[in-house]
């Protein structure tokens, strides 16, 4: 790809991108939520026309060509999402609307399974063609995707976080298919967030930033600490918020005063989290930092009672709450803002004071939740926080789904501030929206602090995390590994977080190996 | 429909119309009977009305509360016919007069409480699970008598259910009454209205919000199944005999009103009254071929095709 260019509007996301993948090479491509690596992706199979450069394939320019036609010369992408039918077997996955025919219209079922198994074992695969795909498991289906690509005769093939839902285990076997494409010429582009993999399984790195490429490098000169200082973006780009006086608002001392916001101790769930111990104190923020799949969120639900398996002891403000029992947190007052505010957080076909309500239905209604609900101080309350949050809205009427994605926050965030929680679990709380609402939430958030709410606070914004946070946890694999009481800038907070990503994912494997 | 209030003047009225439309067409239809069919407009004939839809309309006030979770119970007429029958049979073996209703309502409620169980906790759809049921019912109500009809002696039982009058107001029309003003406060005023709109609305998110969803369906199931087994003693009552088939069939009409009434089939949005008037459209309807000398088949016919056309313009 030479000099790839692609705006939006006027947001130019593309700028002066090359980007050359050879022939039996594996080309990792790293970068920020943002930064430009899958609309690069994205130009590259032909689901966006660039502005400006072209796009050459085994010296063929491909720039005009369609996503079909790009296909058909070799250029494939393996999404996060596979698109297996899990009901067929691995030979009808792979010949998908191709199938050998006998007879010219029965199925070739026989010539078919032999194909499969023999394209299968050509790039040493160890798949059965007859299995069906639901038996197998996802490194497995991945593996059948692939080998639908390499059969439409794919020459490059995109993979995009490939590793997100795998397995440790998994993750080996995926890592040693790789190498075998390699090894027959095939030209990889793999995307991930975990540098350590990249490090090991790629032979050339290249990092996207704010639109542009740096790189590439070379794994063997370079190290994760390196690739986290060049990841991260100017103060500019970001629109960083303006500092705020973080004295001012620091927590006073009586807030401090009696049972700790949150105590957690020996938390565990089947798959995910184990052996979770810490605890907030009342006025403190938190913070919850890992890559994705660390566990933050798992841990966050957790806590609120919505994992099934998770056991371990949790108490709320001096009062134990039951695990896997969404009552009794919000029973110990418990706030909690999901990640996904339109899937988990509102009902969106509902008013807004409805909405605003549904957390504290018996509070707010007349003779303890056994009356009708008492309209005239919901309207009240909901006036309060209304204008607390400069919540735009036409009314407590309007239904939840006309508004814009930093005003339904804002709703998620007041209908739990109306039941006075002791503990808030906010998962994510700023993203996807608009500048100003960022900036409103954030303020939010230290005025809980201050009021002597304890604020769990997992975000991906690193910087969110520094500016916010008394102390900031790490996580990694599902475990806690440590514990900032202070963190200077993103670089370094960003290599803790990829390290401990990778020594965890060691232990892991010595302990299998034990 | 309570929310249209909420929108700016210019859009209010568009917003009206826009969800009161099968209204619009339920009284088209109205004034074609009063004009052309014969005797029709008269109090007799409203009277009729009611007392006929005053079953489906009971039934519908529960079904509107499985449909706003975003279920379905398809059993409410087979769970009729048992009802009758069970009645009948309490009362053929002396049980006292008040107490074999009760009776009924319990089990009506412990079945809706088995429909409810079986959807959240072995989570099953409820399409499947009260399918099943329906067939359960349909066959037992026949099996206890071995298809025999029960009569019912007791006239108080009788009076009570259908026959008799309070404050000059007919029993059926005295339960619908009474049943959409304890249905509007339960669904539109009370704090367990909400979390039934909540779960029928974003399952995940009234979760996250606290609400126990598994409860508030069983709940609804639980509250349809009652409104069935006392839909089957007006039956009962009206025949003054448990019949095993009084209810087959029912189903479908309570469903279409409650459709046509405004309930989203996929939950979330609803109302008690809309389900009511529905179940009176569907009443006039029926009346109204029949007065106009249409054989039964040709009225079913007719019934289906505006059923379909009052739900397409009120989809949601």
């Amino acid at each position: 790809m030479e000099r790839i260019e692609k705006s939006f509007g006027e947001n130019q996301v593309l700028i002066d991108v090359n980007f050359v993948v050879n022939a039996g090479e594996t080309h990792a491509l790293l970068g920020e939520n943002g930064a430009g690596k899958s609309t690069l992706m994205k130009v590259l199979i032909g689901v966006y026309a660039a502005d400006g450069g072209r796009i050459v394939l085994d010296g063929e320019d491909v720039t005009a060509l369609s996503l079909r036609e790009r296909l058909d010369r070799g250029i494939a992408m393996i999404f996060q999402e596979l698109s297996v039918l899990p009901n067929r077997t691995v030979a009808e996955n792979l010949f998908i609307l191709r199938e050998p025919h006998a007879f010219g219209w029965r199925v070739d079922a026989r010539r078919m399974i032999a194909d499969a198994q023999s394209l299968i074992d050509r790039y040493g695969f160890g798949l059965r063609a007859s299995a069906r795909v639901g038996d197998l498991g996802f490194a497995q289906r991945q593996m059948v995707e692939i080998l639908k690509a390499l059969s439409r005769g794919a020459k490059l093939l995109v993979m995009d976080e490939p590793t997100s839902s795998l397995t440790v285990r998994e993750e080996e076997t995926l890592f040693a298919t790789v190498d075998q494409l390699k090894a027959s010429g095939i030209g990889i582009v793999y995307i991930s967030h975990r540098m350590a993999d990249v490090l090991r399984l790629s032979d050339r790195i290249s990092i996207a930033k704010d639109g542009r490429l740096i790189g590439p490098l070379l794994p063997s000169e370079t190290s994760i600490a390196h690739i986290a200082s060049l990841m991260s973006r100017s103060p500019e780009s970001q629109g960083k918020l303006p500092p705020t006086e973080r004295a001012l608002i620091k927590r006073s001392a009586t807030v401090r005063a009696g049972p700790p916001a949150l105590l957690v101790s020996g938390l565990g769930t089947a798959r995910k989290l184990s052996d979770i111990a810490f605890d907030i104190e009342a006025g403190e923020i938190v913070g919850l930092a890992g890559l994705v799949g660390s566990g933050r969120s798992t841990l966050a639900k957790a806590i609120f009672g919505l994992v099934p398996d998770a056991t371990g002891a949790i108490s709320v403000a001096g009062q134990t709450v039951q695990t896997a029992n969404v009552s009794s947190a919000v029973a110990a007052k418990v706030g909690f803002v999901p990640e996904d505010r339109r899937l988990e957080g509102l009902v969106a076909n509902r008013s807004l004071a409805e909405n605003f309500a549904l957390t504290n239905l018996t509070g707010l209604s007349h003779a303890r939740g056994f009356g009708p609900m008492a309209t005239q101080k919901i309207a009240s309350l909901f006036a309060r926080y209304r204008s607390d949050l400069s919540l735009l809205c036409r009314g407590p009427s309007q239904t939840a789904q006309e508004l814009s994605g930093g005003n339904q926050q804002k709703v998620v965030f007041a209908k739990w501030l109306a039941t006075n929680p002791k503990l808030l679990i906010l998962d994510e709380p700023t993203s996807g929206v608009d500048i100003n609402a960022k900036r409103d939430m954030r303020q939010l958030i230290k005025q809980m602090a201050a009021q002597g709410v304890g604020v769990l606070l997992i975000s991906s914004e690193l910087e969110e995390l520094i500016e916010l946070c008394d102390r900031t946890l790490v996580m990694a694999e599902g475990r806690i590994t440590r514990s900032l009481e202070r963190v200077d800038d993103e670089a370094s907070l960003r290599a803790l977080l990829q390290t401990d990503a990778a020594r965890q994912v060691e232990i892991r494997s010595e302990e299998r190996a034990a | 429909m309570t929310t249209a209030t909420g929108h700016a003047d210019s859009g209010r009225f568009a917003n009206f119309a826009r969800d009161h439309i099968t209204y619009g067409i339920f009284a088209l239809i109205t004034f074609y009977f009063i004009g052309f069919a014969p005797h029709f407009a008269s109090l007799a004939t409203a009277g009729a009305v009611l007392r006929i839809t005053a079953i489906v309309s009971v039934m519908a006030i529960g079904m509107t509360f499985v449909i706003v979770c975003g279920e379905i119970d398809l059993s409410v007429g087979s769970l009729a016919s048992f009802a009758g029958m069970i009645v009948a049979m309490l009362y053929e073996r002396d049980v006292p007069t008040f107490v074999a209703p009760a009776i009924v309502l319990v089990m009506g409620a412990f079945i809706g409480a088995v429909s409810g169980l079986l959807v959240t906790k072995i989570r099953i759809p409820s399409f499947l699970v009260t399918l099943g049921m329906l067939s359960i019912f349909s066959g037992l109500a026949l099996t206890v008598t071995d298809t025999r009809p029960v009569p019912i002696l007791d006239d108080t039982f009788s009076a009570l259910f259908w026959n008799g009058s309070f404050v000059g107001v007919q029993a059926p029309i005295c339960w619908t009454l009474a049943l959409t003003a304890l249905g509007y406060y339960l669904l539109h005023q009370m704090p367990f209205g909400r979390r039934i709109f909540a779960t029928g609305g974003n399952p995940i998110a009234a979760r996250f919000s606290g609400v126990r969803t598994d409860r508030t369906k069983i709940a609804a199931f639980v509250i349809s199944g009652v409104t069935a087994s006392l839909a089957g003693m007006m039956l009962a009552a009206r025949s003054t005999a448990g019949n095993p088939s009084l209810g087959a069939g029912l189903e479908l009409d309570v469903i279409a009103a409650v459709i046509i009434g405004g309930t989203s089939l996929f939950g979330g949005y609803g109302s008690i009254v809309g389900s009511v008037v529905g179940a009176i459209f569907i009443g006039i309807l029926g009346f109204g071929l029949l007065v106009m000398g249409l054989s039964t088949s040709i009225q079913e016919v007719i019934k289906g095709a505006i059923i379909i056309l009052a739900v397409s313009v009120n989809r949601r």
